[in-house]
C-alpha cells in the first residue's frame, strides 16, 4: 500500500468553445456544476484517483481553451497525452461538425492515443439538434466510443471517464506485454533511444 | 528566519532519532534533469548511517515541515562519491557538487556561503565513517522515505517523480498523501469494521531446565471451548552454558512439540511464530481457519541479563495483525533475587524501549504501538516484609489477600513504576514458586524463602476481558508451577464493502484537497488592446494577477513551442516572473514600443501587432494573454526603394499596396519610380536648408521628442502647413528617418569593402558609384547638403569631422540581426573611425563628377 499510484495518465479534453469541457471536468473531479459560463483562457488541470481492478490510477485531466485563436498554442499541450476526450454540444450542430477538425488536430499532434467522443448538454430533448443516430454512425465510422453526457445533470460523466481510463490502461498493459515479448531482441536499440529522450525539460 | 529556525523546520520533517546534521539552501539540480527552482539539501544521520536528502520547498524559507517534500534520497554507503568543482565562469561564488550513489549521479549547483564548508565537511565525515565500518549499512530507516519502491532501496535510484511545468507531466505531488490516507482510514476505522470476540489462551512456565517428560494437557487443555489463539511462554528452558553462549538448544523442539501435541485436540492449530532467546521461548498458535487473516508477523528479542544485554534475562516478543487489530505478545524473564525489584522494573522498561518490530516500508513499531498487548512470564517479584512461615501458613489456608499486600509487583504496579497502563486479574491461586521439584511442597532448601507469585500475566487494550487466571499445580516437574489466563478479546474485522466505500471517499477527499492546492490565480484582463500604436511612441498597459489559491504561487511567462522568447520583440513585460503570496496581487506592465527593427517588419507585413503570451503557474495551469493593437504605418521603417514610389502620404497608401511594394523593393528601377530620392528626406533637408543652415549646434543639439513625433505625423499624413517644431527637432527627425530605413544607405555586404577602402578616396568613390541607385542618390544628396552646411560653420559650429562621424554611423550602421563578436572598445573605435573617414572624403572633396555621371 505504500505507493501513491500504480499508473499516472494524462487525459486531454478538447472541442469547440462553449461545449462544456470545463463543466465535464468540474463534475468529474469535484462533483460540482456551475451554471455561469466562464470561458477557459488557457489550459487548466485537475486530478482524480480511481481504483481499477485493484490498481490505483491517478488521472491528470487537462482542460483546454476551445477558442479558434488558441488552437496552435493548445496543440502543444497534446504532447504526452494518453487519452483524448473530444466534446461537442448536442444542441449545437456546428460543434458536432467541427469534431472532424479536432480529430485531425489529434492526428497531427499525438502518436497513437485513445479517444472518446462526447456529446454534452444532453439534458434537454427539445433543444437537441445532433441526433444520437447520426453521432453514433459517425462514431462507428471513426471507431471511437460515443457518450452522450450532461455535466449539469450528472448523466454518464463518470462512465465516460471510466471508459477512457480503462482504454488507456488496457493500451498500456498491452504495450508492456508486447515489450516484454520483444525485450530480449531490442535491448541495445532501446538503450540508445532512451538516452536521447532524456532531455532537460524543466 | 535564521539558519537555526530553518534547521528546526527541516528537522521536523524527520524522526527525532534521525538528526539533520547539516543543510544548504539554494541548491539547483543540474543532473540528471535540470530543475530551475531551488532545492534544499540536507544530511541526515541515523545511528551510524547518513544520507543526503534533496527536498523541494513549496515556499521559501519553509515555515513548516509540510512545505518540504523529499525528492531524492542518497544513502552515504561504500559506493557514495562526492566531487566538488568550481563553476568555471564564476569560481568564487558557485560550486558544483557531484554526488554519486550506486548507479545514480547527481549534480547540484550551490551558492558559496560560509555554510557550504560546514555541509561539505559533514559530508566527507560521513563518507569516511562509512568506509571504516566493517559491514555495509542497511539503511532500513530510509525505506519509509522512498515509499513507492518495493525493492531493496540501495539497488535503486531513489528519485520521486516531480516536475514543475504545465508542459511536462505531473502536478505538485502531495507526498504526504499516503500517510494521510492511512490516518484518515484509521480515523474512520469504526465505520468499516465490526468486532468479533476471539478467545486467547496465555500460558507461562519456568521449567527450570527440565524436559517435557509429563503431558501438558492439564495446563493447555482445561477450558470448555478450544481457544482461538495460544500464546505459550517458557523460561529457563535450558540452563546449560552452551545455550547461554551459543544460543542453541534441542529443548526448543522438545517443548514446541510438547505444546503442539497438548493443545486442545478439538481444533486444528497452526504456528504463527516461535521465538527464543537462550531460555526464553514464546510460541503463538492460531486456529487454522484464522491464519489467512494473520499478517505482518514480526518478532524481536531483548536481552537484559549480564552487562544489560545477555539473554539469560530479558524478553521475547511476537506481534502480528489479526484482521484489523494489532496484537503483541511478550514473554519475559526479569531479574532474580528478592531485593532486586528495582532491577526488575528497569528490565521491564528496557524491554519496552528496546523491542522494535521492523517491517519493510513501515516505521518500526514498539510494543506500545499495538491495540492489544499480552505480557506473560517469570517476572520474579517476591514477597517482602513478611516472615516466610506466616506466608506459608496464610497461603495454605487460601488466605491470599494479606500476602498479596506485600507482593512487590502489586506495590510497584500501584505506584506505576512498572506495567503502567496494564491490568492484571485477581490472583486466586497459590504462589507458583518455589517448590521442591516433583512435589507440591514448598522449597525445603536452607534458604527458606517466602513463596511468591513469580509467574504472572498482564494485558493492555480495549475490549479485553479475562475469563480465567490460574495456576496448574499438577505439573510439578519444575520448581515453578505453570500459570495461564484465558481472555476474550474483541478483534476488529473489516467489512470489505464498507471499507471500499469509505476508502473511495477518503481518496476523493484527498483528490479534492490536492485540487485545491493547485495554484490558482485570477487575471483581471486576458485581452489587451493597445489601440493605435505609432512609431517610437511607448504605450503601457497593466494587468493584475491575484493569487486566489491557498499557497504561494510562482508565475512565469514561458516560451511557446519552437519560439526563443516568450513575447515579440516590440513587447516588454515586467516583471515576467515572480512569486505571489496567497491573497496578494501583482501588477504586470506590458509596454509596446515600435522601433526601427519592428517597424520594418510591420510595414513589410511580416509581423503584426498581435501576440499571445503564456502565463505559466508553477505546478498549475497556463493562462493565455492576448495582446493586440493597430500599427499606424509610417515612413519611418520603410525602405528607400518603397518611399521613392510613394507620391502620396504613407497613411493614404492601402496596407496591401505597401506590403506589395516592400516585397518587390529589390526590383525597383528608376524609370518607373516617382522620385529620385524619398520626398520625406527632401522635405526635411529642404527645411533645414532654407531655415536652419545657420542654426548654432545644428545636428548636435537634440530635438524634443514630442516635436519629433509631430514631424513624424506631418510626414506620414501630409499637410500644407509648414513642418512643425524647431530646427533641432527636424534635424533629429532626419537622422531618425535615415537610421530607420529597412536597409542602411550602404548595404551591409559592402561594409567590409568600405572599411578597407576608407583611406583611398578613389576607391571610396568607386564603391559609391556601384551603390543601388536610390541609395546612391540619397547618399550624394545628403553629402551635397552637408557640404553646404559646412559652408556656414562659422554660424552653426559644424566641422567635417563631427559630421562624418555622425553620418558614418548612419550610412554604415551595424546589422542588428548579426550577432557581433564581442568587440573590444579599441576595435570598435577603429571601425567607427574608418566609417567616419569614408564619409569624410565626400564632405571635403568635390564629387560633382559623380552626380553628373547619372
Amino acid at each position: 500500500m505504500a505507493r501513491e499510484f500504480d499508473h499516472l495518465f494524462k487525459l486531454l479534453i478538447i472541442g469547440d468553445s462553449g461545449v462544456g469541457k470545463s463543466c465535464l471536468l468540474l463534475r468529474f473531479a469535484d462533483n460540482t456544476f456551475s451554471g455561469s459560463y466562464i470561458t477557459t483562457i488557457g489550459v487548466d488541470f485537475k486530478i482524480r484517483t480511481l481504483e481499477i481492478n485493484g490498481k490505483r490510477v491517478k488521472l491528470q485531466i487537462w482542460d483546454t481553451a476551445g477558442q479558434e485563436r488558441f488552437r496552435t498554442i493548445t496543440s502543444t499541450y497534446y504532447r504526452g497525452t494518453h487519452g483524448v476526450i473530444v466534446v461537442y454540444d448536442v444542441t449545437n450542430g456546428e460543434s458536432f461538425a467541427n469534431v472532424k477538425r479536432w480529430l485531425h488536430e489529434i492526428e497531427q499532434n499525438c502518436d497513437v492515443v485513445n479517444k472518446v467522443l462526447v456529446g454534452n448538454k444532453n439534458d434537454c430533448p427539445s433543444r437537441k439538434v445532433v441526433v444520437t443516430e447520426d453521432a453514433q454512425r459517425f462514431a462507428n465510422q471513426m471507431n471511437i466510443p460515443l457518450f452522450e453526457t450532461s455535466a449539469k445533470e450528472n448523466i454518464n460523466v463518470e462512465e465516460m471517464f471510466l471508459t477512457i481510463t480503462k482504454m488507456v490502461l488496457r493500451s498500456k498493459l498491452e504495450m508492456q506485454e508486447r515489450q516484454n515479448v520483444t525485450a530480449n531482441d531490442i535491448v541495445n536499440i532501446k538503450r540508445t533511444k532512451t538516452k536521447h529522450v532524456k532531455k532537460c525539460c524543466q | 528566519m535564521n539558519h537555526e529556525e530553518i534547521l528546526s523546520v527541516v528537522q521536523e520533517k524527520f524522526l527525532s532519532s534521525e538528526r539533520v546534521t547539516a543543510f544548504l539552501c539554494d541548491a539547483k539540480v543540474l543532473q540528471p534533469d535540470c530543475i530551475k527552482k531551488d532545492r534544499l539539501l540536507a544530511i541526515v544521520e541515523y545511528g551510524d548511517e547518513k544520507a543526503v536528502f534533496c527536498l523541494f520547498t513549496s515556499c521559501y524559507p519553509p515555515k513548516s515541515f509540510t512545505d518540504l517534500s523529499i525528492e531524492i534520497v542518497l544513502p552515504i554507503d561504500n559506493s557514495f562519491k562526492c566531487e566538488i568543482d568550481n563553476k568555471p565562469s564564476d569560481p568564487e561564488a558557485i560550486l558544483y557538487l557531484n554526488l554519486q550513489s550506486r548507479n545514480s549521479k547527481f549534480k547540484f549547483e550551490i551558492q558559496m556561503t560560509p555554510r557550504v564548508d560546514n555541509f561539505v565537511d559533514d559530508l566527507f565525515r560521513g563518507i569516511e565513517a562509512v568506509n571504516k565500518l566493517p559491514t555495509q549499512p542497511e539503511f532500513v530507516w530510509l525505506k519509509k522515505y522512498i515509499g513507492q519502491r518495493e525493492d531493496d532501496i540501495i539497488a535503486q535510484t531513489m528519485v520521486l517523480p516531480r516536475s514543475g511545468m504545465a508542459h511536462t507531466q505531473v502536478s505538485a505531488p502531495v507526498t504526504i498523501r499516503e500517510s494521510l490516507i492511512k490516518r484518515k482510514m484509521s480515523d474512520k476505522e469504526f465505520e468499516y469494521t465490526f468486532t468479533k470476540r476471539f478467545t486467547i489462551f496465555c500460558g507461562t512456565w519456568n521449567v527450570n531446565d527440565k524436559s517435557p517428560v509429563i503431558p501438558l494437557k492439564a495446563w493447555l487443555c482445561v477450558d470448555k471451548e478450544p481457544p482461538d489463539i495460544y500464546a505459550v511462554g517458557f523460561q529457563e528452558l535450558d540452563l546449560s552454558k552452551e545455550t547461554f553462549l551459543f544460543d542453541q538448544t534441542f529443548r526448543e523442539d522438545e517443548w514446541y512439540n510438547a505444546v503442539r501435541s497438548n493443545v486442545d485436540p478439538r481444533a486444528k492449530y497452526v504456528k504463527v511464530e516461535i521465538v527464543r532467546l537462550v531460555g526464553m521461548m514464546l510460541i503463538i498458535l492460531i486456529k487454522e481457519k484464522h491464519m489467512s487473516h494473520v499478517r505482518n508477523v514480526v518478532c524481536d528479542t531483548v536481552g537484559t541479563g549480564i552487562m544489560g544485554k545477555m539473554g539469560n534475562k530479558g524478553g521475547v516478543s511476537i506481534r502480528f495483525d489479526l484482521h484489523n487489530t494489532s496484537i503483541c505478545f511478550v514473554n519475559s524473564h526479569l531479574a532474580a533475587h528478592v531485593e532486586e525489584y528495582e532491577r526488575r522494573n528497569q528490565d521491564f522498561r528496557d524491554i519496552c524501549n528496546r523491542t522494535r518490530f521492523v517491517q519493510a516500508n513501515q516505521l518500526p513499531k514498539a510494543i506500545k504501538d499495538h491495540d492489544q498487548i499480552y505480557w506473560l512470564g517469570d517476572l520474579n517479584y517476591r514477597i517482602t516484609e513478611l516472615d516466610p512461615l506466616s506466608v506459608k501458613k496464610m497461603v495454605n489456608e487460601n488466605n491470599f489477600a494479606p500476602v498479596l499486600e506485600w507482593d512487590q509487583l502489586r506495590q510497584q504496579h500501584k505506584i506505576n513504576n512498572v506495567f503502567a497502563g496494564y491490568t492484571e486479574g485477581t490472583i486466586t491461586f497459590k504462589p507458583t514458586y518455589k517448590y521442591d521439584p516433583g512435589t507440591d511442597h514448598w522449597d525445603s532448601s536452607e534458604k527458606n524463602r517466602a513463596p511468591a507469585w513469580c509467574d504472572r500475566i498482564f494485558w493492555k487494550g480495549n475490549n479485553v476481558t479475562q475469563l480465567a487466571y490460574r495456576s496448574h499445580p499438577a505439573l510439578n516437574i519444575s520448581d515453578h508451577k505453570p500459570v495461564s489466563a484465558l481472555f476474550t478479546s474483541a478483534i476488529k474485522i473489516v467489512d470489505e464493502e464498507k471499507y471500499r466505500k469509505i476508502y473511495e471517499e477518503v481518496i476523493k477527499q484527498l483528490d479534492k484537497l490536492e485540487n485545491e492546492l493547485i495554484p490558482q490565480v485570477k487575471v483581471d484582463v486576458t485581452e489587451i488592446d493597445f489601440g493605435t500604436v505609432r512609431y517610437l511612441e511607448l504605450q503601457v498597459r497593466s494587468i493584475t494577477i491575484k493569487n486566489t489559491g491557498k499557497l504561494p504561487v510562482e508565475f512565469e511567462f514561458i516560451n511557446k513551442m519552437d519560439e526563443t522568447s516568450f513575447c515579440k520583440e516590440w513587447l516588454i513585460v515586467e516583471p515576467y516572473k515572480k512569486c505571489i503570496c496567497a491573497d496578494e496581487s501583482c501588477e504586470i506592465q506590458l509596454k509596446v514600443l515600435i522601433n526601427k527593427t519592428s517597424a520594418c517588419k510591420m510595414n513589410a507585413g511580416t509581423d503584426k501587432l498581435y501576440d499571445i503570451l503564456v502565463l505559466h503557474l508553477y505546478g498549475g495551469k497556463d493562462i493565455f494573454i492576448t495582446v493586440n493593437g493597430t500599427y499606424q504605418r509610417s515612413c519611418f521603417g520603410c525602405s528607400i526603394e518603397v518611399l521613392v514610389n510613394l507620391n502620396i502620404p504613407i497613411r493614404e497608401v492601402p496596407v496591401g499596396k505597401l506590403i506589395e511594394l516592400e516585397s518587390k523593393r529589390d526590383q525597383c528601377i528608376s524609370n518607373q519610380s516617382t522620385y529620385s530620392i524619398p520626398k520625406e528626406i527632401w522635405f526635411l533637408v529642404d527645411h533645414i536648408y532654407l531655415h536652419g543652415l545657420k542654426e548654432p549646434n545644428l545636428f548636435e543639439q537634440p530635438g524634443l521628442h514630442s516635436e519629433v513625433l509631430q514631424i513624424r505625423d506631418w510626414l506620414d499624413a501630409g499637410s500644407i502647413d509648414p513642418i512643425p517644431g524647431s530646427i533641432h527637432s527636424v534635424a533629429e527627425a532626419l537622422l531618425l528617418l535615415l537610421e530607420s530605413t529597412a536597409d542602411p544607405i550602404i548595404p551591409y555586404n559592402l561594409h567590409p569593402v568600405c572599411l578597407r577602402a576608407c583611406a583611398n578616396y578613389l576607391q571610396c568613390k568607386q564603391i559609391v558609384m556601384e551603390l543601388p541607385e536610390f541609395r546612391k542618390n540619397v547618399f550624394l544628396y545628403l553629402c551635397e547638403f552637408l557640404q553646404e552646411a559646412l559652408q556656414h560653420s562659422d554660424e552653426n559650429g559644424l566641422d567635417a569631422k563631427t559630421l562624418s562621424t555622425l553620418f558614418g554611423a548612419i550610412f554604415l550602421r551595424d546589422n542588428p540581426n548579426v550577432v557581433q563578436e564581442p568587440q573590444s572598445r579599441i576595435n570598435k573605435q577603429i571601425i567607427d573611425k574608418k566609417k567616419a573617414q569614408f564619409v569624410h572624403h565626400f564632405l571635403v572633396n568635390d564629387h560633382s563628377d559623380l552626380i553628373f555621371s547619372r
